[in-house]
């Protein structure tokens, strides 16, 4: 009699435990419940590129903060969690096994093309959707239907950059400098390859690491060549300081690149002096564009005390994708739903208009800028 | 020709600021025959201090230097101090308890002024002046000049006063030297406050030329040390010339392969130093038991 008693407390308590295991897993990932909604934003928030882990916080905290405000995801608040991947491909690999225990709905990142490369494989195979900052096209080629970014490639940049510096203003004579960290070897090799296309060829195509701080080697040969404008490859910091020091080498060309150019570190970097008549291309460069950009930089600044730039203002637009996303797929958040959901809408955004493609690809276009009295301004 | 002479002029620059380094760890060696491996980190300290000074105190820029000189002398002083009951008894230990010391600098560096890093501006204008179709920067020739001044008046110091010669005595034989009246405690001390103000100075330099984060202390630490070993680990004019070179081999490999810069410039100093092992200077300071 006793030896049941114990058999019957056992199997109750079995019954119990299997019963909390079976609600935890409802809770995670793809679970049709009404436990919170968990993202993991894994982002830069150490290191050279630290800014751009902060920037994707405050945006990607905004959206989901005015999502929460009205009532979540058909009454499902989603929570944010934060994870610092230092800028390093392995720690971003371990934090996307993390986010797998934490049975988070998608994964925000990374900022750094080269760590949302390395988190592809283990994230696709969990089948958690991931929206990265990054733009490297290496990163579209992984063939992952998982992946998206939340702006375009260095393909659709650099195309728009080049045709704007050769067809426009009938520059010819261009240097280019880019790292080799994915970011920069896909800038590098897109605005070759328009320049291929426009029969340019560049005075000088060289090549420094990421790490890189002294270029004065490259910068003497680049100085050779005396060309009308320098093609700058690589993050915020490092394009900054390479503007830098080619203006205390004597060089005279009009600096030009990516988004990061749009950036206040590229302008406080290099300085305001040495910054002005920078021609960048980025899909935001204006927060007074229109009724919209306005009303996420007066949020903004109310939430942060500071001006917004491109990078809040994308996160915020690829957060608020899916965010639109999860209201389409819900009652069920599994990863594949949420993806078709992804693909399956359109929206209008702070960047332009997002419609994704098989690839991962939303946003389609891109603009032309340069630095005016120390503040960026469209052309 | 004129590329030549370009490559020349920016691997002396930087050569001046690893000179500086080098000389850091070279008189902590020659005096108490340690590896300061803290020494990278007090090199980013001092970095930080100055533009703390500099941009946020708004104090001119040979103020903040000094300041920052002043206050990593102390931080010197002070590690000399933990670290006292080991000398003589187990240097391992010491060049762990240095190993400690950096780590603790650079979370200390984290907490202050968080894990970014800032771009610091010249503190003169950063004119570029063409000499012969060289282009030398102002800054470059303050950066060399600085050091220059620095190198010399250390020089002097250890060859040319009492004191200097007494630290030079502590080094070779601890217990002679103790009977010979000279405070070998003290002489350690002086040199882990020696050392650490140069690394302030190097720091300070260093700053507008590059990017003061608290990782900068391991790519400069790291150049600095092998400048060390390369002029003859110990050795003062060794540390200055190791300094140069290792300036001027990084230039000439960073010229056409770019990319591969660190990799070339190390693989150099390997080879360098399986032909002569001792370095360039080989070793002066003699027994250290």
């Amino acid at each position: 009699m006793r030896r049941f008693e114990w058999t019957a407390a056992l199997a109750a308590a079995a019954m119990v435990l299997l019963a909390g295991c079976g609600g935890q897993l409802a809770g995670g990932g793809g679970g049709t419940s009404s436990a919170p909604i968990v993202v993991d934003l894994i982002g830069t928030f150490s290191g050279q590129n630290a800014d751009l882990g902060s920037w994707a916080w405050n945006g990607v905290k905004l959206a989901i903060d005015g999502a929460n405000a009205k009532g979540g995801v058909n009454g499902r608040k989603i929570t944010l969690q934060k994870y610092d991947d230092q800028g390093q491909p392995t720690v971003g690999t371990d934090l996307a096994q993390r986010a797998i225990s934490d049975r988070a709905t998608m994964v925000y990142g990374s900022d750094l093309s080269t760590v949302s490369l390395a988190m592809i494989p283990t994230l696709t195979s969990a089948k958690i959707p991931q929206i990265t900052s990054g733009q490297a096209p290496a990163i579209l080629a992984q063939g992952s239907s998982f992946i998206f970014l939340d702006s375009t490639t260095s393909a659709v940049f650099d195309q728009t950059l080049a045709d704007y510096l050769v067809q426009k203003q009938h520059i010819t004579s261009i240097a280019m400098v880019s790292n080799n960290d994915a970011y920069g070897k896909g800038e590098h090799d897109s605005f070759l390859a328009e320049l291929t296309k426009l029969a340019v060829t560049p005075t000088v195509d060289k090549v420094v690491t990421p790490d890189q701080k002294d270029f004065t080697s490259v910068l003497t040969e680049v100085r050779a060549t005396n060309p009308k404008a320098l093609f700058i490859g690589a993050e915020e910091v490092e394009t900054g300081l390479i503007a830098k020091q080619a203006r205390s080498l004597g060089i005279t060309a009009t600096f030009t690149g990516g988004a990061p150019m749009g950036t206040p570190t590229y302008l406080q970097t290099a300085g305001a002096d040495v910054a002005e008549g920078t021609i960048m291309t980025s899909p935001y460069l204006d927060n007074d564009a229109n009724a919209k950009t306005r009303a996420f930089a007066a949020a903004y600044r109310k939430a942060y005390g500071q001006d917004p730039e491109l990078h809040g203002a994308k996160a915020y637009d690829g957060m608020n994708v899916f965010i639109a996303a999860m209201r389409k797929a819900q009652p069920d958040l599994g990863g594949q739903r949420l993806v078709d959901a992804v693909r399956a809408i359109e929206y209008d955004g702070l960047l332009g208009h997002f419609k994704y493609d098989e690839r991962g690809l939303g946003l389609h276009a891109t603009q032309i800028g340069t630095i005016k009295a120390g503040k960026v301004t469209p052309i | 020709m004129i590329g030549l002479a370009q490559t020349i002029v920016g691997g002396l620059s930087m050569g001046a600021v690893y000179a500086l380094v080098a000389m850091g760890f070279a008189i902590v060696y020659r005096t108490i025959g340690l590896v300061n491996f803290a020494h990278a980190d007090v090199v980013m300290i001092g970095a930080y201090v100055t533009v703390t000074f500099y941009l946020t105190a708004r104090l001119p820029f040979g103020v903040s230097l000094a300041l920052a000189v002043g206050l990593t002398a102390v931080m010197g002083l002070a590690m000399e101090r933990v670290l006292r009951p080991l000398e003589g008894r187990d240097l391992d230990l010491m060049l762990i308890g240095t190993i400690g010391f950096g780590i603790v600098l650079e979370s200390v560096a984290i907490l202050v002024w968080g894990s970014f890093g800032t771009a610091v501006p010249t503190p003169i204008p950063n004119v570029p002046l063409h000499v012969g179709g060289v282009i030398v920067t102002t800054y470059q020739l303050l950066v060399v000049a600085v050091s220059a001044v620095v190198m010399v008046v250390l020089f002097l110091f250890l060859d040319r006063t009492r004191l200097g010669t007494a630290m030079q005595a502590a080094a070779m034989d601890r217990v002679a030297a103790t009977a010979m009246g000279v405070d070998v405690g003290a002489a350690n001390a002086l040199a882990f406050a020696i050392g650490s103000a140069i690394a302030a100075v190097a720091g300070a330099l260093v700053g507008p030329l590059l990017y003061v984060s608290p990782g900068m202390g391991a790519s400069i630490g790291i150049k600095g040390f092998a400048a060390a070993i390369l002029g003859g680990f110990g050795s003062i004019p060794g540390a200055i010339v190791g300094g140069l070179i290792f300036g001027l081999i990084e230039a000439f490999s960073s010229g056409p392969l770019s990319a591969y810069a660190d990799l070339i410039t190390f693989v150099v100093f390997a080879l360098a130093m399986m032909v002569r092992q001792t370095g360039i200077f080989g070793e002066r300071t003699g027994d250290r038991a």
